[in-house]
């Protein structure tokens, strides 16, 4: 047991404090309820109380735009150096849907061949996370998957206990900072009130679906040639809105660049998304997924099915994103109810 | 972006000339403001006619000629078909070069209407044609979408051209790269906006700064026909609405055969 408190009037000398240290990035205010990670260096900048942002952390693991090296072909034989852009960087107020997004990107980046940028990008980011209490809204579906309880993924995670945060230590490094800014350990009290908070959210957080998680592989197994697909197809934009903001959504392009030297130059890599029409056209004309509704099966089946055969676990996080970004109002709730109703 | 450090063969340099037809000019402006990268530019290229920044003329032959404005009148077309029959590489750029632009908002009315209305009587003596942009006159080999152009994009074109590499213009909705820059969406804040069906490339120079797309870049090759109906309902939009705003520069994409 490891806990730690932190009183609410403390927050903004804590986050002064971490931001000597490092550059620390929260949820801010964007209006119209939304809200987006960006760097803070006081706590009355941050969003405490705040629906998931426009993009997920995964902008800070593996930026939309990355130089992966630079090149040099003025001499005979082309020179390239690897690079790394990365720096110390703490993300505080990472919801749990959001810890878990991390972690599958995590498990997707340490497959081999190893993404050595990813990886060494992540050491240096210091996670604190950010227990949700009630419901962000109704988009999310985190109860179907099982995010709405912390599962580790952080280095410190806080729980708010009204008017005090409990918490949790997960790793050495948090644990040194934690020691460092000398907060105070948590009393017997404060791990009953903690007790009392996660037992209320048995009441409040419920499978938002009221279709069991298990049997979800079984149903997408049926339910390729599904009319659901062909519904999606007929109201998506291909706009790769629901993709670039997904926790899980990993997929990129790799381009060369050359300086207007005409010499030297770098490769970049950027985010792509399978919604995109020229996503899976390929050399001689032909297109694997032409039509918007292939499109988007494929997408839910990258969150339904494949992780689930490859990696044991879902991709969809339920963190509601997708839904809520949708101009064409996909919905993933109401997408996973009728492909149940129909595999009855 | 490093600039040159050793002296470059003047003779080695592409021979490049800049031209305009109907439009307003603010493209060649965007080009001459890029600040230092202009020296960059000039290391890589030599400038032999540019009617915005220098009196000179050319007789001989170019490599590259960028083209500005639409074509709306007999002349312009005898012009533009010349300076193609001179030029080995012809880049479009800003939206009447590419789409026809705001000069193809023209196409909307009846001809002869149109011009009693800007010429009044004696109409007949100022020639016109409906407008047309540079593709459905003369053959393109690069384009240079926006209104204005992105500077960005022309370096990344004039660096394909120089090395004879194709340059793709993404056909990705403008929404793509809006999402990246974490915009609030114009739809979420009840205003209509055209990036759904715009090519993107601009990195949402518009949204960025709290505009909406106008769809200056054209629309996308498949633009998604039932999702419009549909988020013109869910919003509450006036189709008429969405369709003039569509026509302001994307008018002339009706004559393109497909």
């Amino acid at each position: 047991m490891n806990y730690h408190i932190l009183k609410k009037e403390e927050l903004d000398g804590f986050i002064i404090k971490l931001a000597k240290k490092m550059k620390v990035c929260a949820p801010v205010a964007r209006g119209h309820d939304n809200f987006a990670f960006e760097q803070v260096t006081t706590a009355g900048e941050i969003a405490l109380n705040y629906i998931p942002t426009i993009l997920p952390p995964k902008k800070y693991f593996m930026p939309p735009r990355e130089k992966m090296l630079d090149f040099d072909i003025s001499g005979g034989k082309p020179q390239d150096t690897a690079t790394l852009e990365a720096e110390e960087l703490a993300i505080f107020g990472v919801h749990t849907c959001d810890l878990a997004g991390i972690q599958c990107l995590n498990m997707v980046f340490s497959e081999r061949p190893r993404d050595h940028n990813y990886l060494r990008r992540k050491e240096k980011i210091f996670i604190i996370g950010l227990e949700c209490n009630t419901y962000c809204d109704t988009h999310a579906s985190c109860a179907l998957v099982g995010n709405h309880y912390p599962n580790g993924g952080y280095d410190l995670f806080f729980t708010d206990l009204g008017d005090k945060f409990i918490i949790h230590v997960g790793t050495q490094k948090g644990e040194e900072l934690a020691e460092g800014m000398g907060l105070a350990k948590a009393s017997h009290a404060d791990m009953a009130a903690l007790d009392k908070v996660r037992d209320g959210k048995k009441q409040a957080f419920q499978n938002e679906i009221g279709v069991d998680p298990k049997k979800l592989p079984g149903i997408f197994a049926k339910g390729v040639d599904s009319k659901v697909w062909h519904d999606l197809g007929e109201k998506c934009v291909s706009c790769g809105n629901c993709t670039n903001v997904c926790p899980t959504c990993y997929c990129f392009d790799m381009a060369d660049t050359i300086n207007l030297d005409m010499k030297t130059g770098s490769r970049n890599r950027t985010w792509d998304s399978c919604q995109f029409e020229t996503f899976a056209a390929v050399a001689g004309g032909e297109n694997f997924r032409e039509e918007r509704a292939h499109r988007q099966r494929h997408r839910f089946y990258r969150k339904f099915k494949y992780p689930l055969d490859k990696f044991y676990r879902a991709f969809c996080t339920g963190c509601g994103r997708c839904t809520r970004t949708c101009m064409a109002k996909i919905n993933l709730k109401d997408t996973l109810k009728a492909l149940a109703a129909e595999s009855k | 972006m490093k600039t040159e450090n050793e002296p470059v063969h003047t003779a080695a340099k592409p021979k490049v000339a800049f031209f305009d037809f109907a439009c307003c000019e603010g493209c060649q402006l965007q080009v001459a403001n890029i600040g230092e990268t202009l020296l960059d530019v000039l290391g890589a290229i030599d400038v032999v006619e540019f009617r915005e920044v220098m009196s000179e003329k050319y007789d001989k032959d170019y490599d590259v000629v960028i083209i500005e404005g639409a074509i709306t009148d007999h002349h312009a077309e005898e012009r533009i078909k010349k300076i193609r029959a001179r030029s080995k590489v012809l880049i479009a750029y800003g939206s009447c070069a590419t789409t026809g632009g705001i000069p193809g908002m023209k196409n909307s009315f009846v001809l002869d209407e149109i011009r009693a209305s800007v010429y009044g009587k004696d109409y007949k003596l100022f020639d016109s044609t409906p407008t047309r942009p540079i593709h459905q006159v003369v053959k393109v080999d690069y384009y240079i979408h926006g209104c204005p152009i992105y500077p960005p994009e022309l370096i990344e074109v004039l660096k394909c051209a120089l090395r004879g590499l194709p340059y793709t213009v993404p056909d990705n909705p403008v929404c793509s790269e809006c999402k990246l820059n974490e915009n609030v969406c114009m739809y979420e804040r009840g205003v209509s906006c055209l990036g759904p069906w715009t090519k993107a490339g601009c990195n949402s120079w518009c949204v960025n700064n709290g505009n909406i797309c106008y769809g200056c870049r054209g629309e996308v090759k498949n633009p998604a026909k039932n999702a419009a109906t549909d988020l013109i309902a869910k919003y509450n939009l006036k189709p008429e609405l969405i369709k003039n705003k569509f026509d302001m520069y994307n008018k002339c994409k009706e004559a393109d055969t497909k």
